[in-house]
């Protein structure tokens, strides 16, 4: 299973005619929509997105095989599902949602009830991506890169749909869902550094206010999609009846603090810690400098968050740290450490947030005796990271929230090639050097309720403050 | 007419509210601060009312008298001066102005003070004149707008100084003026308490910061003027002669060290912490790092009362937040130092102040820059009662018998007003940011919850930044 569902690489599928069934039903709305601008439109879209003419033309990544494809018959997806499903109030996911379906191995009835409400919520975020997408101007939208994101959705709802109305109530339909699932997070494995592609080729037509405005909702979304579907198929593959964490094709820790892709007792000093390990290696071999780091603050803290993510955010604000740490050459050649340090939140007031089953059976590394006691958890944590780089310049300062490439003049190929520190990712995406390590840290930060705030003393060093909301109270 | 409504209004307010007030007046009014603060806290938040008018308005009568008898204040002169811009200045035009100061020099200043203070006035006049009928009628609202239009209507009939002794004259009248609006600060921080409810809090907020700045703005160029003349008198002066750079000139003074400022306020700050929490009390220890050369050219008090109320805050909380974790014993580990990082740039200075007080609780938060809203509301109203005058600066800080003075200069009228030091009245932080807006700087704080904060004054060091005056545009909309 693992190995059947890998990235979509390609735009258009060998199935041409149903590709055009989805055009058939958009183009319509766009055309009436721009009618002013159509003769501008129709030459770049026969030079860059006829259908028949782009494929296997356009170098980025149509050259790779295709080694899956789209079920052979896609469902299309009429207009009036997408208006219907984006009217649909959206639910804004809080990390207790996650975690209410009880600790693993999930019995049966509970992966049942993960995967219902799981369905309850991915028609109507895909939905209302799809409306945001279509909303972006005709010429945005038939650009390759960013037609093939909106077409990715549009694939990714036709599958969903013929589930809206079902309710998943034996093994064989949760099997069959969570490999749907599954195929989904692979759909929309690239998606960033695909839309920056496009955004990057579509500047003149579309001003660096509207994309960043399209992505801090898109990306925020699609931070929320993806972890849904995540925590489902990590559920499902640490649930009684298919236990076989190791057969995930998404993370799946077997760990009994793991509640799917969640550490109620995540230690952030040990994250950050194992994070700026990796990028002072990183640094020593470019630079053949090992900046120091040192924690402090209360570093035995834990809480109840998303590792990925914190890991996703420390890697990024280490990477900034350290850089400026190693390039700044006014200290007479002493380096002073970054400093980081771990605030924990004093504890909620009133009784526990979420009230978890401890797990039925015993399973792997799953025991009910080794989960230890959550009551000194913290709501959430402030984690300071201070460095003595030099700061930032007045006149950087009020960019570095924009995703670099909106504000991006010359050097195009220097952006899409990155090299130094910038190529350091966690999860192995291609997202590095795109100028999106603090937009999308932020974004993460700000997912369930935390934020990111940068101070800097140009001259001196930066602060940075990240905060994280945890579950909160957990029983 | 609206303006003539307003002053109806004002009127039968103080017809209705004569009767306690008197009473009370009557028997409190040569009592000090103490025995009115006791009857205050003994009383609920609506009989603080008549007191703190009562108490507030030293020498009222006469002015009460005054005003009932007073003809209707024609619309039309405050109009007139509503459509005059204020004309900005910045530090630098200030130190230019008074470094080589001649008589002509100093007549032309005058004469900017005389026609500035009254465009500036009348601009607030009408920003309370457009505010919600039921706040201009609370108390303390009224009285400060009471005391705004005299001092308007004063200073808009000053004809052209044109001799040393028409200066001589116009400086006495800005003396009387300064300190009978001493009362203004604590007033208008009850006043926005007490209408906290009665509009949107965030427009409160906006007027509270419009008509605070312009308080400073008025008091600089008025103060500026006094130093002057006052250099301009004194026996070590002749005339046109150019002063070094470690002089004061009026009230600018030329070179701000930053780390003397900063230990100067942090000695200031920890003698108080002694008086405040007892001899035996372990005092955080203050240490400055960074760029210890850093200078720029600024106005003293406000640095002062900036860096005192943000390490007046960092000490007490160090303070409160050890003896809550460790406990009294007497061996304790000493308490963790408050760190300063100082931090110069071509165009500003950056002034950190860390320090591990256990931060600031997640539901303060939001209220931390406002002057109107928070959970402490009526503590610090409760405070304000005991504090009439308030000049807002680091040195009327005092408790009895530690009056020790630290400024060079007291060109505040400082020794006037002096205000407990632990009382919490809630206006450190916002009123320090509007003094680091004023001359284009910034104030920005940011906690780490359960650990501690750090607090980023950011000073425009180049002193060639106008003073930040509210646009037309943003007095209008107020």
């Amino acid at each position: 299973m693992k190995s059947s569902y890998r990235p979509l690489r390609c735009l258009y599928t060998p199935n041409a005619s149903s590709v055009f069934s989805i055009q058939r039903i958009t183009y319509p709305t766009f055309i009436r929509r721009f009618s002013s601008n159509r003769s501008t439109i129709s030459s770049y879209t026969t030079e860059h997105s006829s259908p028949k003419g782009h494929h296997g033309h356009h170098g980025h990544d149509a050259h790779k095989p295709h080694s899956h494809s789209h079920p052979a018959r896609t469902a299309t997806v009429t207009d009036e599902e997408i208006a219907d499903l984006a009217h649909k109030h959206q639910h804004s996911l809080s990390l207790a949602d996650l975690v209410k379906h009880g600790r693993p191995p999930l019995s049966a009835e509970a992966l049942f009830s993960s995967a219902n409400f799981t369905l309850s919520l991915l028609p109507i975020r895909l939905a209302h991506r799809i409306q945001a997408l279509r909303n972006l101007p005709f010429i945005v939208v038939s650009n390759p890169n960013i037609s093939k994101i909106y077409n990715n959705y549009i694939h990714s709802l036709s599958t969903l749909l013929p589930w809206k109305h079902r309710t998943i109530s034996d093994l064989d339909t949760e099997i069959r869902f969570t490999s749907v699932l599954a195929e989904l997070v692979a759909t929309h494995q690239d998606t960033i550094p695909i839309l920056a592609k496009g955004f990057l080729e579509c500047r003149r037509y579309i001003s660096p206010v509207e994309v960043t405005r399209f992505l801090d909702t898109h990306l925020r979304t699609r931070i929320g999609t993806r972890l849904i579907a995540e925590q489902h198929i990590a559920l499902h593959y640490s649930s009684l009846p298919h236990f076989d964490p190791s057969a995930s094709p998404t993370p799946c820790p077997e760990h009994p603090s793991y509640i799917g892709v969640i550490d109620t007792a995540l230690s952030p000093s040990a994250v950050v810690d194992s994070c700026a390990g990796f990028v002072a290696d990183i640094c020593e071999l470019k630079y053949g400098i090992r900046p120091q780091w040192v924690i402090d603050g209360e570093p035995s803290t834990t809480f109840a968050f998303v590792p990925m993510h914190l890991e996703y955010i420390a890697t990024e604000l280490l990477k900034n740290a350290f850089r400026a740490t190693v390039e700044n050459t006014h200290n007479q050649g002493k380096r002073e450490p970054v400093v980081i340090t771990i605030a924990p939140e004093p504890p909620d007031a009133g009784p526990p947030r979420v009230t978890l089953e401890p797990p039925a059976v015993d399973k792997g590394a799953f025991k009910s005796d080794a989960i230890k006691p959550l009551d000194d958890n913290a709501p959430g944590v402030t984690i300071r990271i201070r460095d003595r780089g030099g700061g930032i310049a007045p006149e950087i300062l009020p960019n570095i929230w924009s995703y670099s490439f909106t504000t991006f003049v010359e050097d195009e190929e220097d952006l899409m090639m990155p090299g130094g520190l910038n190529a350091i990712s966690t999860g192995g995406s291609s997202i590095a050097g795109l100028g999106y390590g603090l937009p999308l840290s932020r974004a993460y930060a700000e997912y369930f309720g935390g934020g990111i705030a940068v101070q800097s003393l140009y001259g001196w060093g930066t602060d940075v403050y990240l905060r994280l909301k945890g579950v909160g109270k957990i029983k | 007419m609206f303006p003539f409504a307003v002053q109806n209004v004002t009127q039968s307010f103080r017809l209705i509210s004569s009767c306690p007030r008197r009473k009370i007046h009557h028997h409190h009014g040569a009592s000090g601060p103490r025995l009115v603060a006791a009857a205050a806290a003994l009383s609920n938040a609506s009989s603080l009312r008549p007191i703190g008018r009562g108490y507030g308005s030293p020498g009222a009568n006469g002015r009460r008298w005054a005003h009932q008898t007073a003809k209707w204040r024609p619309v039309q002169v405050l109009d007139e001066w509503v459509a005059k811009e204020a004309r900005p200045i910045s530090l630098r035009q200030l130190m230019v102005f008074g470094r080589s100061l001649t008589e002509s020099r100093l007549i032309s200043s005058a004469n900017y003070v005389r026609t500035e203070l009254p465009t500036r006035i009348a601009h607030r006049i009408r920003d309370m004149q457009r505010l919600p009928y039921v706040v201009v009628t609370n108390p303390h609202i009224s009285d400060v707008y009471e005391l705004y239009y005299t001092a308007f209507d004063t200073f808009r009939r000053v004809k052209e100084i044109r001799t040393l002794d028409d200066n001589e004259r116009f400086c006495q009248e800005i003396e009387k003026m300064l300190r009978a609006h001493l009362c203004v600060i604590p007033k208008l921080a009850m006043g926005i308490l007490e209408c906290s409810g009665l509009m949107p809090s965030d427009e409160l907020d906006r007027f509270m910061n419009t008509i605070l700045r312009s308080r400073i703005s008025r008091r600089v160029i008025a103060e500026q003027h006094l130093a002057l003349t006052e250099t301009f008198h004194s026996d070590w002066f002749s005339p046109g002669a150019k002063l070094s750079e470690s002089d004061f000139i009026g009230e600018v003074f030329l070179k701000c060290v930053a780390r003397d400022v900063v230990e100067r306020c942090g000695d200031a700050v920890r003698d108080l912490a002694r008086s405040a929490y007892g001899p035996d009390v372990q005092v955080p220890e203050i240490r400055i790092s960074g760029h210890l050369e850093a200078t720029f050219p600024y106005i003293l008090s406000h640095l002062e009362y900036i860096i005192g109320e943000l390490l007046r805050n960092s000490v007490q909380a160090v303070i409160e937040h050890h003896h809550r974790c460790r406990g009294t014993t007497g061996d304790a580990p000493p308490p963790p130092p408050i760190e300063v990082t100082l931090c110069e740039a071509p165009r500003h200075v950056i002034i950190r102040i860390s320090d591990q007080g256990g931060g600031v609780p997640r539901d303060m938060l939001p209220y931390l820059w406002s002057f109107g809203k928070g959970p402490l509301k009526s503590e610090r109203l409760e405070n304000l009662v005991q504090v009439p005058l308030m000049a807002a600066t680091l040195q009327e800080l005092r408790v009895d018998g530690n009056s020790q003075r630290h400024s060079h200069q007291d060109g505040s009228l400082t020794s006037l007003s002096t205000r407990p030091p632990n009382l919490r009245l809630g206006m450190g932080l916002p009123l320090s940011r509007v003094y680091a807006e004023y001359w284009a700087g910034s104030l920005e704080l940011h906690s780490l919850e359960g650990y501690g904060v750090d607090a980023f004054l950011q000073i425009s060091k180049l002193g060639n930044k106008n003073e930040q005056l509210t646009t037309r545009a943003a007095m209008d909309a107020v």
